[in-house]
């Protein structure tokens, strides 16, 4: 990917397909087959769409959570995704199917908000982790609890290294932890604590997002650099890792200090990383950076406050999930109503 | 007009009838208010509606009244819920930090073209100081302290609020040990005197309050204990945390204790516009704890019937979750807790609709609210009034009254 040249068929242009959805959702993704579009939300459900070509049909969403679902992993080799939410509820769904019920769910996962959820690549085993501090590996199949340890501080977020050798953890003051899940112990920890920072009385920040890319080489987590109190203000930044040596590889800092968090950040098979943020209506962006080059080779504010990017198995499309809700200091009503936010999935092509 | 012959000795410049300055000469109540600067959720905090629109991520707990429920990131309070009244159906006038603060702080009254006094100067007029002697108002603020005129309003600059910066005494105000008590006293002699040569043909409340910022500097200094964070327990500082607002809790604790009328605690940065929710997990712990830490210790030193404590903001936050996750200003439909003095316990009064975006039954705003708790202290603002140089001005706004169900 150093050639410049050939960086430029990887651009994200838009497509007119558009999918209105009438809340907030915090994920959308696509799923291993690429037959599925599947979201998490503000509304306690996981909605579905069915994918044809560049046709997109609603389906009925799995119903059961009790709150938000931030967290939505698939399970390879199966046609099940696990959620979780922020009541401490972790459930497994077979979302292939015309009405989904849980496969299992357990309603006391976590005591509170569960912040992520990850599958191991083998798809034995869910890991999950949030406010209760701790870290609990679950069962895919059934949801037995195989194993528990502390965590020292909130988990916000999870993933397995490909390898399925290490379970990585980020945590609210921007420590990243490689486990042995084995013997639960810490083998080394990574430093990402520029997505945190103490601002006056508010502990702001934290590591919102983990990612390997495909051969585990590499990771990347995204978050925001030099967090504020109040309006939360900072620079969405990811930061790329040499898994082999622990080192910094890239710092990708965007944008100014007021265009918010990276939510996501994902690499592209070719290699470069893939991130978008959101903040205040209107502000946050899409952007490509290979982490080799000192700048992004793409970058876009056409489409703001971005959640989520999920890359199409056939490596061309993408499903940008964007957050609609405006700000503003009390009573707006529109015909008599008071208004919530919303959420759009716009699919971008390369 | 009420009873403008009958002023009493107590609060010189203020209307009264007799009956109610004998009453109040003998009133020893005290306020403590802990102002949150800018706006807590009252989602995340005393009215909860969990998995509704706009209910955020967290659960509602079950409180030590039955039947009550808040937010769990008041797992302390929820405790203390027994002694605690909330007022579920605020409804304010301002969305904005300019014109909200001094709003709220004042009452709200109507405009008859003068600046009304913040709550603290307002009873330190109206009440003085207990018979302890101590300073009437104090206020326990983070950064610069000193004493800060601005909340007396026309009251006049002697009723402003002494204020300790980071909870730390006034610069100077402890004696330097090179001084012996009579070269002191000789030197305010000395000062006595100048003071009273500047103060011819000069205005007097500022040459009154030139003097009374000394007398209370004096009081002051014969009540170094209070500032000795030392003498605090280890079981106190955990109980209350160590960060700002636990130790200025604690002060406060300590400033009640001693006699002081009113007491003011600030904590700033409540204005959780971008990342609501995590910002609420991170502010609400730091005063969910030593708030409950507070309410035990005062009902426990038998201080809490005699002491009103007073939780409020500038306003409330919208119902709504903007696209930064976060909660703008709303003064719709929002709550404030209170304990203590004059106040019943364990109760909720008013309700807002299911979606927690406007409230349901009767709106109450910050007048009723001032009515409340002026009469909750003893003191009955339909029969006081203040004299700002012969212009009669009532003590609380003239359309509202107090609300009844949060009274004893």
């Amino acid at each position: 990917m150093d050639d410049t040249t050939s960086l430029s068929e990887f651009e994200p242009k838009p497509t007119k397909q558009v999918i209105e959805y009438e809340r907030q959702l915090f994920q959308a993704r696509f799923s291993p087959c690429g037959k599925f579009l599947i979201a998490s939300g503000y509304d306690a459900t996981i909605q579905r769409w069915a994918v044809s070509g560049n046709e997109t049909k609603r389906l009925s969403p799995c119903l059961g959570h009790h709150a938000w679902v931030p967290c939505l992993a698939f399970i390879p080799t199966t046609e099940r995704i696990v959620s979780a939410d922020s009541w401490g509820q972790i459930a497994v769904w077979q979302y292939a199917d015309e009405t989904p019920a849980p496969v299992w769910k357990n309603d006391a996962a976590h005591d509170g908000w569960v912040r992520a959820v990850a599958v191991s690549p083998d798809g034995q085993r869910i890991a999950s982790g949030g406010n209760d501090r701790m870290l609990r590996i679950w069962s895919a199949a059934d949801g037995k609890l195989i194993k528990e340890w502390p965590h020292p501080e909130k988990i916000f977020s999870l993933c397995f290294h490909p390898s399925g050798s290490s379970l990585v953890s980020g945590d609210l003051k921007g420590v990243i932890r490689d486990w042995d899940i084995d013997t639960a112990t810490v083998r080394r920890e990574l430093d990402a604590r520029v997505l945190y920072q103490l601002d006056k009385i508010q502990e702001c920040g934290g590591v919102r997002h983990l990612s390997f890319n495909h051969d585990g080489k590499r990771l990347a987590c995204a978050g925001q650099k030099t967090p504020g109190g109040g309006f939360s203000t900072g620079f969405p930044c990811v930061l790329v890792f040499d898994w082999d040596d622990g080192q910094l590889l890239r710092e990708m800092q965007m944008g100014k200090n007021d265009d918010g968090f990276a939510y996501d950040a994902i690499f592209h098979p070719a290699g470069f990383v893939m991130a978008t943020s959101c903040a205040f209506p209107g502000k946050g962006f899409v952007w490509c950076w290979t982490p080799q080059s000192e700048k992004p080779f793409f970058e876009s504010t056409s489409i703001p406050n971005g959640r989520s990017l999920s890359l199409h198995p056939d490596g061309r499309r993408i499903a940008l999930l964007v957050s609609k809700s405006a700000n503003g200091n009390g009573r707006v009503l529109v015909q008599g109503v008071y208004q919530g936010g919303s959420a759009q999935i716009h699919i971008l092509e390369f | 007009m009420l009873g403008a012959a009958a002023a009493g000795g107590l609060g010189l410049g203020t209307f009264l009838q007799p009956c109610v300055a004998d009453e109040l000469a003998k009133n020893d109540k005290q306020v403590l208010l802990i102002w949150l600067d800018g706006g807590m959720s009252q989602l995340e905090s005393w009215d909860p509606k969990p998995n509704t629109e706009f209910g955020g991520p967290f659960r509602a707990i079950p409180t030590s009244v039955p039947g009550i429920h808040v937010c769990e990131l008041l797992k302390h309070t929820a405790k203390q819920m027994h002694h605690l009244a909330v007022l579920r159906s605020v409804c304010t006038q301002d969305n904005s930090h300019s014109a909200g603060v001094a709003r709220i702080n004042r009452g709200d009254p109507k405009n008859r073209g003068v600046e009304y006094p913040y709550l603290g100067s307002a009873v330190a007029k109206l009440l003085g100081p207990t018979s302890s002697g101590m300073p009437p108002y104090i206020w326990i603020k983070p950064n610069s302290g000193g004493f800060k005129a601005s909340d007396a309003g026309f009251l006049g600059a002697k009723y402003g609020a002494l204020a300790l910066g980071d909870g730390k005494p006034p610069e100077n105000l402890l004696l330097n040990k090179s001084i012996s008590s009579e070269e002191d006293e000789l030197r305010n002699e000395l000062r006595r005197k100048f003071n009273d040569r500047y103060a011819v043909g000069r205005r007097t409340e500022w040459t009154d309050a030139n003097s009374y910022v000394y007398e209370l500097a004096q009081k002051l200094m014969k009540r170094d204990d209070l500032f000795d964070e030392s003498s605090f327990t280890d079981k106190d500082r955990q109980r209350y945390g160590t960060h700002e607002l636990g130790r200025h809790l604690l002060l406060a604790r300590r400033t009640l204790e001693t006699g002081v009328r009113f007491v003011k605690v600030n904590s700033y940065h409540w204005d959780s516009h971008g990342d609501n929710f995590n910002a609420s997990e991170s502010l609400i712990s730091q005063f969910d704890q030593p708030f409950a830490a507070l309410i035990e210790d005062l009902h426990q030193r038998n201080m809490l019937d005699n002491v009103l404590v007073i939780v409020m903001s500038e306003f409330g936050r919208t119902p709504k979750i903007n696209s930064h996750v976060g909660r703008d200003h709303w003064p719709e439909a929002w709550s404030i807790a209170m304990a203590g003095a004059g106040i019943r316990k364990g109760v909720v009064v008013g309700k807002t609709n299911d979606q927690g975006t406007f409230v349901e039954d009767k709106p109450y705003d910050i007048g009723h609210l001032f009515h409340t708790w002026f009469k909750a202290m003893g003191v009955p603002p339909d029969k006081m009034e203040y004299d700002n140089q012969g212009q009669p001005l009532p003590v609380a706004h003239d359309d509202c009254g107090p609300i009844a169900e949060l009274l004893v």
